[in-house]
């Protein structure tokens, strides 16, 4: 069954194909002909999509969107990679093949700061009032935003230094 | 008539937790439903890439609340997938026996939390007594009444003890003459057939499109259950079935979750019965300097709301680069919610919150 | 207050139902009937109008925290606030996280804290029955020094919530 997969997909689109183990197909693919793959794929049998994430590859200089799809019928998981570029964050929105896509669009709108064209619903998801940067990138340091917003319970001296010897392997 | 907006907030007694819903009103019915999460927020994936393999798993039973075991299944199974690791056998009947009952005590919950929301606080207090026996066992076994850490990648972290299965055994018994007291009181009383039935329909071609797993899909007719279709642990050498309803309103969800609680129980008595003698636990390399090698994974497991999934990347280090949590509740609380809440009356908002069994902690995250 | 109004409070304390955080999951089991907390008169009450005491159960994060102070001072004097969970104390295990606050002291006036990541039901227990004790002594002032020390927890509350914005009378 992979095979005729892999042979019907290479055939329509220029993609990588590899298969991790049984049920998990890893595929990479370019980012202007993600959104036509997914209305492709859907009408093979992968109507479940299980969740989109984001990766932040900061040394490249690129995001890279994964969308997560099931299928009931053939039982195989496929994880789909491609990669947009990081100081332009645009990209478009799958919520019109999947409408679920809405919801895990606007988590990674407000924890990335990822733009997604064509999602009309982009507004605060779970973060109130938030006025710095999207907090899930990778030079987001929380804990100088921890120190400088909120003050924590002073020890003496005795008992601070006791506490700090016996953590050393946190930095 | 004039429309007014309400803000059910979070301290309310009938919002599940914290969580906030903004209703536009007219008269008595719903014009527009818009759910409000993020009061319980505390960025889980950005402090799980500051932390060890081994040290996150004290911070991910957290996430899920009220069954907090499927968690750390999905966690250890996606770390054991990248780095190759391979579990004993008596490791994975005990993480089984352990995801079941904490299946039992959320279904439980759930059995309380929904009837008092309908004016019978009966149930709760006999709910929530019956799951205080389950948590005696666990504390038997993991030393903790709700947070348990006591799975980790290479198996599990230590023996049974001595006198276990007797006690199990005595669980089992009692759970099992409680439950014609459950039905008799609710599904058999013309109170809760009247007020649940044909209320917060669940259409089976929406619920599909909008990704909607676990219980409540299958009380739309589907049977699809993780637990057959991408197989982990013991389950394909149990011999369980799997009941499926075909309304899709708020008395087949809880006459399901009924069901599965009975299934559980039957799990149970097969482990008991049939688990081997062995070891519980691979060596792995020291946890404060083992270096995972690069990879990535994507793990599934059933929890008792639907259908949880971990993507892990890891990219050589000794701690994660990427660790996103998919709960069951992001589906059902955000868009399930607004669409079905359309039309419903003011005195329904918490009964339908309830039935869809939305866990606000795994929103959040 | 008198002796007589101290012995009738402390017989019935009744708790404003908010379960903020984790704590929440053990709070269940104290009200049923297994741990039965009704023998005691503490009972649990929808609104804040009518309570006594505030159980802020576990983590606080920042959207939480203006809800919370909403909450408080919508209570009637004499009230009381016990905080449950090492969260409340020195942050807990989410001591680097950029939403959840610290110390629940610079906010509120905390007059019990309970220990434990859970609090069992016993431990609970223990710590009602010191909340009863100080209040016999006439020992449980916290609301005394939230209004005589009100400016001081303003500063801090603006400094964790943000001051110039209208969150204390908007009604989201």
């Amino acid at each position: 069954m992979y095979e005729e997969l892999k042979i019907d997909l290479e055939n329509k689109f220029s993609i990588s194909f590899e298969v991790m183990r049984e049920r998990r197909i890893k595929i990479i693919i370019d980012k202007k002909q993600a959104i036509p793959f997914l209305s492709y794929i859907k009408s093979k049998g992968f109507i479940h999509l299980t969740a989109i994430s984001c990766v932040d590859w900061i040394e490249e200089g690129k995001f890279e969107i994964v969308y997560h799809l099931w299928s009931y019928s053939n039982k195989i998981h496929i994880i789909l990679k491609t990669k947009i570029d990081r100081k332009n964050p645009l990209f478009e929105t799958a919520s019109f093949v999947y409408p679920v896509a809405q919801t895990f669009e606007r988590d990674i709108h407000e924890m990335f700061g990822v733009d997604f064209k064509g999602n009309k619903r982009q507004i605060p998801f779970i973060l109130e009032d938030w006025d710095a940067a999207p907090p899930m990138r990778k030079d987001f340091d929380p804990v100088n935003y921890s120190k400088e917003h909120f003050e924590t319970e002073q020890y003496t001296e005795e008992i601070e230094t006791k506490v700090r010897k016996s953590q050393r392997f946190r930095e | 008539m004039k429309e007014f907006e309400y803000y059910i907030g979070p301290q309310h007694l009938g919002v599940s937790g914290n969580f906030g819903i903004i209703v536009k009103v007219d008269g008595d019915t719903i014009v527009e439903a818009r759910a409000n999460p993020g009061y319980l927020h505390r960025a889980f994936e950005k402090l799980m890439e500051r932390r060890y393999f081994v040290s996150n798993i004290s911070l991910i039973c957290r996430v899920c609340v009220f069954d907090p075991d499927p968690q750390e299944a999905a966690y250890c199974m996606a770390v054991e997938e990248i780095a190759n690791i391979e579990i004993p056998e008596r490791a994975k009947w005990i993480r089984t026996m352990i995801l079941e009952l904490s299946r039992i005590s959320s279904h439980l919950i759930y059995l309380g939390s929904l009837t008092s929301t309908l004016g019978l606080y009966t149930v709760m207090q006999w709910a929530i007594t019956d799951r205080d026996y389950i948590l005696d066992l666990l504390e038997m076994i993991t030393g903790g009444r709700v947070y348990h850490i006591f799975m980790q990648p290479g198996g599990v972290r230590r023996d049974l003890p001595e006198g276990f299965n007797t006690a199990a055994k005595n669980v089992i018994n009692k759970l099992k003459s409680r439950l014609t007291d459950y039905y008799n009181i609710i599904f058999n009383s013309n109170i809760f057939i009247n007020r649940m039935k044909g209320v917060g329909i669940l259409t089976p071609d929406y619920a599909i499109s909008t990704g909607v797993t676990g219980p409540n899909l299958r009380a739309c007719g589907y049977k699809i259950d993780v637990r057959r279709d991408d197989p982990y642990l013991v389950y394909p050498k149990l011999d369980f079935d799997i009941p499926v309803l075909h309304n899709g309103d708020m008395y087949d969800r809880a006459l399901l979750r009924m069901k599965e609680i009975e299934q559980s129980i039957a799990i149970l008595e097969q482990i008991l019965d049939k688990m081997p003698e062995g070891s519980v636990w691979n060596p792995v390399p020291n946890p404060l300097k083992w270096e995972v090698p690069k990879g990535e994974c994507f793990s599934r497991v059933e929890s008792a709301r639907g259908e949880l999934g971990y993507y892990m990347v890891s990219n050589g280090t000794n701690k994660p680069y990427r660790v996103h949590v998919k709960g069951p509740s992001i589906t059902h609380g955000i868009l399930v919610l607004e669409e079905i809440l359309k039309g419903q009356r003011l005195a329904d908002i918490s009964p339908i919150l309830f039935s869809l069994d939305v866990c606000p902690p795994s929103i959040d995250r | 207050m008198t002796g007589l109004g101290r012995f009738g409070q402390l017989k019935s304390l009744w708790v404003t139902y908010f379960v903020t955080g984790c704590g929440g999951i053990e709070l269940l089991p104290v009200i049923t009937s297994r741990f039965d907390a009704e023998r005691f008169g503490i009972i649990t009450m929808a609104t804040p109008r009518q309570s006594d005491v505030l159980v802020v159960s576990g983590f606080i994060t920042v959207k939480t925290l203006r809800r919370i102070i909403r909450t408080y001072e919508q209570m009637h004097n004499p009230k009381y606030v016990v905080a449950l969970g090492a969260c409340t104390i020195n942050g807990g295990i989410y001591w680097d996280s950029y939403s959840t606050a610290d110390k629940l002291e610079l906010y509120l006036p905390v007059d019990v804290y309970i220990a434990g990541c859970m609090p069992r039901p016993e431990a609970i227990f223990m710590g009602f029955g010191h909340l009863m004790a100080m209040i016999k002594d006439g020992k449980a002032d916290g609301w005394k020094r939230y209004k005589e020390n009100y400016e001081w927890y303003k500063k801090n509350q603006d400094k964790a919530c943000g001051g110039g914005k209208k969150w204390r009378v908007r009604d989201v």
